[in-house]
């Protein structure tokens, strides 16, 4: 049991919280994250067929009836899962596990587009990039040159801002030190105007992100399939003094 | 600089050879045939792969957010917040990021312009000959008016010391952002209420009960990302205490749905609630009732705003027996003809709170503003019809795109001999006009702005380029004084060299005047200005509000319009993150879906279900909105919004654009169209006062929105 | 009377594959020859010259111990040395040209790597791996010239070889190399 633990702990890294009651569900992390890793627009009649490919997404559900009626916002993104369901079924390889960062990571190079991966992923943060999307001079200007940019056929999804991760690693190596908590901090949550989003080493059990993972108002979306996902959610409450 | 070339763009040109070699040698260095220019004379900052990043300010609205931009090679990256700043705090709204796509579109201005109005046509001009057009207009200053934004900014600064030196107007300033705000009434009000001409602070983070208003301050009102900063800690306050927000209004907004309770009241009654609310506040405190809260009748106001007299018991009960209770009078609610009175009203509440210049109250932002309010912006058509502008310079603003068409602003331009834009983008007043001279866009150029709201100390955020022009535009402030310099009675009263000495000579006072940082002299405090993003105080210094009324005013409210029940619909306009209208050409603001119905690229009209089945609408159908009173009519596809009134209908605003470029044109529809030209008290437009039919046109169009229309009204698709 | 024989013994089809797989292996030979040849430059720099005279390779390209790029040097850096020469040969005009025009001389990059490969020099060499290691013997070459199958297994080949087992999980992840 405690040697099961250990290996447990050991292969826990990188994992986000996010406070679902302060998500004010405004879209800036959308944003964020579309804008650092050159993910393209396709369009509306693209965005109607539902081929948008925000690697993030504000899921709202409405609930209650009028007058009570009220949605609830909650940022949907790849949950980086420690027993992924699109791993085992790319035939490619190229849906691997990072088992350094423990994270998922989809390696461009290899997708040739099966899209078995985004069919078996409970969470839908997959997306699929239908066709070439063009970002007409000189709006490529402001692509993110250390992130590769996509082109058609090719399965891509949220990577945890993994070239920030990289960076980060680097820098602090650099430096002659160990990445800190907080050196890393993923486009979404730094934006975030409510701070809602929370990044950081889930193997450092004093991590801010550790910490706030051990609330009572934790839980993982969709735990009962045993995926083990890394993106810990918050339950929001609307009562007060909750 | 590199030229950056895709693998598939290389794949294309470099032919089927060296594409099976790629293939056989499992992925050739691909971009290898791309030449990449080494620097003539790398700067210091600078190293080929590394990344330098610069403070200024954004741009987008007149919250006047830090940004940190991440530079490349001489390209702007990314847009992040600046920690540092008093405003925003590292933090960056869609509207922020999304910045580099003005900088970079494809659409913008190249050069200085000259056009036949309404023509799309135009011809090239020098800078010279633009600086001798300007200079003709300037050495007229009777006859010259200007047209800017709400930015109080540089240019704001330099045109008002224009006009103070030669006499002529006072610059006009507008922008449909600030009408959706509510601003002028605001400010009018808290001019009334609180004796001062600041912007109150609403001061969430230590707020246990949140009254408010039609603010909705987490999404564009006045300074959306402190507010939303206001509010984590306010849900975040210390021993678990987490505070409650009720939110009134007609039309459910984001910040309506981030609320505790949503009272949906008819719009045009927030101020009689508010009295209500007051009045038994004050009979449960055992005071004596003040004569402005004393007139209203408690059934009255509850029959007027649709609901009970328990509820509204009820909340009256929650704002008397919270410790800190705190109401925010803002938006739609302010935007009706009872608008002044409301935004009296609800600040009045604070005043009975006793919660002014106390934490989780109300307190005055640094720096005193002039109001912009419609009513200048008449005086300039009435100046117009009557022939006596010459020349009107229109900077930051799109009258065309964000004034109502009763007010009649295109017919009063076609009266006026010379109209200069220095829009950066083809927009639909720059379409109108005579003259083009494109301004930088906010990452290209230099400037400061005095920051009104949302900060809790002094502050003057810097401007900075980021990068180079990308096209050959100038700075408006560069072509002023440029002009000016010309004109002998101007220059020696404007004796400015270029931009960059203006806005020295403007902030020197700064130097003594105790910031974060100082410097003996101008060289060192200007690389630490630009370094930090601008100057601010140590430490907070709010204003705090008197109460200049000791509530014994009496208001006049009237009770809001009658509609005729699934005829007639108040119409409300909400502001969405294209903001003004300017929005509309950043495809990544276009794609970004709105928060409640997740629709991209598009407006719609938003109807509560009940309503749509009364009228037989479907989702997605196409309906046309008249206004009763008009003629003019839109025509809006249908979203079925659970939480809006069923007697409203709502729009957002910003999209409808006749120019604007390829992502902005001919998509959605312009509410604007609908709007009565009639002010409140404070000079608002009564936009919210806005009354219209629903005609189905018998088609329609599917919305392109993210989410799922299975299940999302418990059943299949509508 | 058809000629009773399968159609893999026909002549003509016998032609066509001998035919087709010489299309392909010749197109592949040149393919494979254009990336192994070194890419025509603006001038034919002598690298083995400069090596010569006790130039540090990170004199002129800078960024390599502290950036993700090397970098080129820029044309004040070449003209520093050089407008002490007697410009004596055509190259060494044209270099003159290229700074009194101030103009950046358009190098082409020889040892790039293709869009999907993050490479950071710095780790590099603060790990103490030698230029030669990645770039071969520059002091007996002109122009750079690029390397042998500068490819992915080339990459793990050296990571696994310098460093210990632990290590090579990091150094062997997708993600330290692919994003």
């Amino acid at each position: 049991m405690a040697e099961l633990l250990k290996e447990q702990e050991e292969t826990q890294k990188w994992g986000m919280v996010i406070d679902m009651d302060i998500c004010s569900g405004c879209q800036a992390c959308v944003t964020a994250c579309s804008m650092e890793n050159n993910v393209p627009f396709v369009g509306e009649d693209e965005m109607a067929y539902g081929r948008g490919l925000q690697w993030m997404r504000i899921r709202r559900y409405w609930e209650g009836e009028y007058p009570e009626v009220t949605p609830t916002h909650q940022p949907m993104l790849c949950q980086q899962c420690g027993s992924a369901p699109c791993e085992p079924v790319c035939p490619t390889f190229a849906s691997v596990h990072s088992q350094e960062e423990q994270i998922n990571v989809q390696v461009y190079n290899r997708c040739i587009g099966t899209r078995y991966c985004a069919n078996n992923c409970p969470f839908s943060a997959r997306v699929f990039n239908w066709f070439d999307y063009e970002t007409p001079a000189p709006m490529n200007s402001y692509l993110n040159p250390d992130v590769s940019v996509r082109r058609r056929g090719i399965m891509e999804k949220c990577t945890f801002c993994v070239q920030r991760i990289v960076h980060g690693r680097q820098q602090a190596a650099a430096e002659g030190r160990e990445v800190e908590d907080g050196d890393i901090v993923p486009a979404c949550a730094q934006a975030c105007p409510t701070d809602a989003i929370v990044f950081g080493d889930l193997s450092d059990p004093e991590s801010k992100v550790s910490k706030m993972s051990r609330s009572d108002r934790a839980f993982k979306e969709l735990e009962e399939l045993g995926t083990q996902p890394k993106v810990i959610y918050l339950k929001g409450g609307k009562s007060y003094g909750g | 600089m590199s030229n950056k070339i895709s693998r598939r763009d290389f794949l294309k040109i470099s032919g089927i050879g060296v594409t099976a070699a790629a293939v056989l040698t499992g992925c050739g260095p691909a971009s290898r045939y791309v030449v990449r220019q080494s620097y003539v004379d790398m700067p210091e900052y600078n190293q080929t792969g590394k990344s330098t990043y610069y403070a200024t300010t954004c741009q987008e609205c007149p919250a006047g957010c830090g940004l940190i931009v991440r530079t490349q090679e001489g390209r702007a990256i990314k847009v992040e917040g600046n920690p540092n700043h008093p405003v925003n705090q590292g933090k960056v709204c869609s509207r922020g990021l999304t910045s580099v796509q003005g900088l970079y579109n494809p659409d913008r201005i190249g050069g200085p312009l000259q056009r036949t109005r309404g023509d799309r046509s135009s011809q090239p001009l020098t800078w010279e000959e633009a600086v001798s057009t300007v200079q003709n207009g300037l050495s007229n200053p009777e006859k010259t008016a200007f047209l800017l934004g709400l930015m109080p900014d540089h240019l704001f600064d330099l045109v008002t010391e224009f006009s103070e030196t030669t006499g002529a107007a006072a610059p006009v300033r507008y922008s449909a952002l600030g009408t959706l705000e509510g601003r002028a009434t605001l400010l009018a009000a808290s001019k009334k209420m609180y004796g001062t001409d600041q912007f109150p602070y609403f001061d969430l983070s230590a707020a246990d009960v949140v009254f408010n208003f039609g603010a909705d301050y987490l999404e564009t009102w006045l300074s959306p990302l402190a507010y939303s900063r206001g509010y984590r800690k306010m849900r975040k306050q210390e021993f678990g205490k987490r505070g409650y927000i009720v939110a009134f209004g007609a039309r459910q907004s984001l910040t309506a749905s981030n609320a505790d309770e949503w009272i949906p009241v008819t719009p045009g009654s927030e101020g009689l609630v508010a009295l209500a609310i007051g009045q038994i506040t004050a009979r449960l405190k055992g005071q004596t009732i003040p004569a402005l809260f004393a007139g209203v009748n408690l059934q009255a106001a509850a029959d007027a705003a649709g609901i009970s007299l328990q509820k509204l018991q009820q909340l009256g009960q929650l704002f008397a027996n919270a410790e800190n209770s705190l109401a925010i009078p803002g938006g739609a609610a302010l935007t009706t003809s009872v608008g002044y009175e409301t935004a009296q009203a609800v600040l009045g509440l604070n005043i009975l709170a006793d919660n002014l210049g106390k934490p989780g109250g109300v307190f005055l932002a640094p720096g005193t503003t002039s109001t912009a309010s419609m009513e200048a912006v008449k005086t300039l058509i009435q100046r117009c019809l009557d022939g006596e502008v010459d020349t009107l310079f229109i900077h930051g603003c799109n009258p065309i795109f964000e004034l109502p068409d009763k007010l009649g602003f295109e017919k009063a331009l076609e009266k006026v001999k010379t109209i200069i834009s220095f829009a950066p983008f083809e927009d639909e007043t720059a379409l109108v006009s005579d003259f083009v001279f494109p301004d930088h866009t906010g990452l290209e150029s230099f400037g400061y702005q005095r920051l009104l709201a949302g900060t809790d100390r002094s502050t003057y955020s810097s401007i900075q380029p980021v990068v180079q022009p990308v096209h050959n535009t100038k700075s408006t402030v560069d072509v002023l004084l440029a002009a000016a310099a010309a004109i002998p009675a101007l220059s020696a009263n404007l004796n400015y060299t270029d931009e960059v000495d203006f806005i020295q000579q403007k902030i020197s006072s700064l130097i003594q005047a105790g910031g974060f940082f100082t410097a003996s002299e101008m060289p060192t405090f200007w690389s630490k200005w630009l370094q930090f993003g601008g100057w601010w105080k140590n430490a907070a210094n709010f204003g705090t509000p008197r109460d200049a009324t000791k509530l014994d005013l009496e208001l006049n409210m009237n009770t809001p319009q009658k509609v005729t029940e699934g005829e007639e619909f108040h119409l409300v306009t909400f502001s969405t993150q294209m903001g003004d209208g300017r929005g509309a050409n950043r495809p990544w603001l276009q794609e970004t879906p709105d928060p409640q119905t997740t629709v991209t690229w598009n407006s719609w009209i938003e109807m509560h279900p009940a309503t749509a089945e009364h009228l037989g609408i479907m989702d997605d159908d196409i309906v046309e909105i008249t206004p009763i009173g008009g003629t003019n009519t839109i025509e809006a596809i249908v979203y079925l919004y659970p939480a809006i009134r069923p007697d409203t209908v709502a729009i957002p605003f910003g999209q409808g654009h006749t120019a604007l470029g390829r992502w902005a044109e001919g998509r959605g529809v312009n509410p604007a169209k609908l709007w009565s030209e009639t002010t409140n008290q404070a000079g608002e437009l009564t936009i919210s006062d806005t009354l219209v039919t629903i005609t189905p046109t018998g088609r329609r169009r599917p919305l392109a929105r993210q989410e799922s229309r299975v299940g999302v009204y418990g059943d299949g698709e509508h | 009377m058809k000629p009773n024989v399968p159609w893999w013994q026909r002549g003509s089809i016998r032609i066509s594959i001998v035919l087709v797989l010489l299309i392909l292996v010749g197109g592949a030979g040149v393919g494979i020859y254009y990336t192994q040849a070194p890419p025509e430059q603006p001038i034919p720099f002598p690298h083995n010259f400069h090596v010569g005279i006790g130039a540090e390779c990170m004199y002129c390209h800078t960024g390599a111990a502290t950036g993700p790029s090397a970098g080129l040097p820029t044309t004040n850096k070449c003209w520093g040395c050089h407008q002490q020469l007697e410009p004596r040969n055509e190259n060494l005009k044209l270099v003159a040209s290229f700074a009194e025009n101030e103009e950046s001389i358009p190098w082409v990059p020889v040892a790039l790597q293709p869009d999907f490969v993050k490479f950071n020099h710095q780790p590099h060499i603060t790990a103490g791996v030698s230029c030669e290691t990645c770039h071969g013997d520059v002091a007996s070459m002109t122009v750079a010239e690029p390397q042998p199958r500068h490819n992915m297994g080339w990459c793990l080949d050296c990571h696994q070889k310098m460093s210990t087992p632990e290590d090579f999980v990091r150094l062997s992840d997708c993600a330290t190399c692919h994003y």
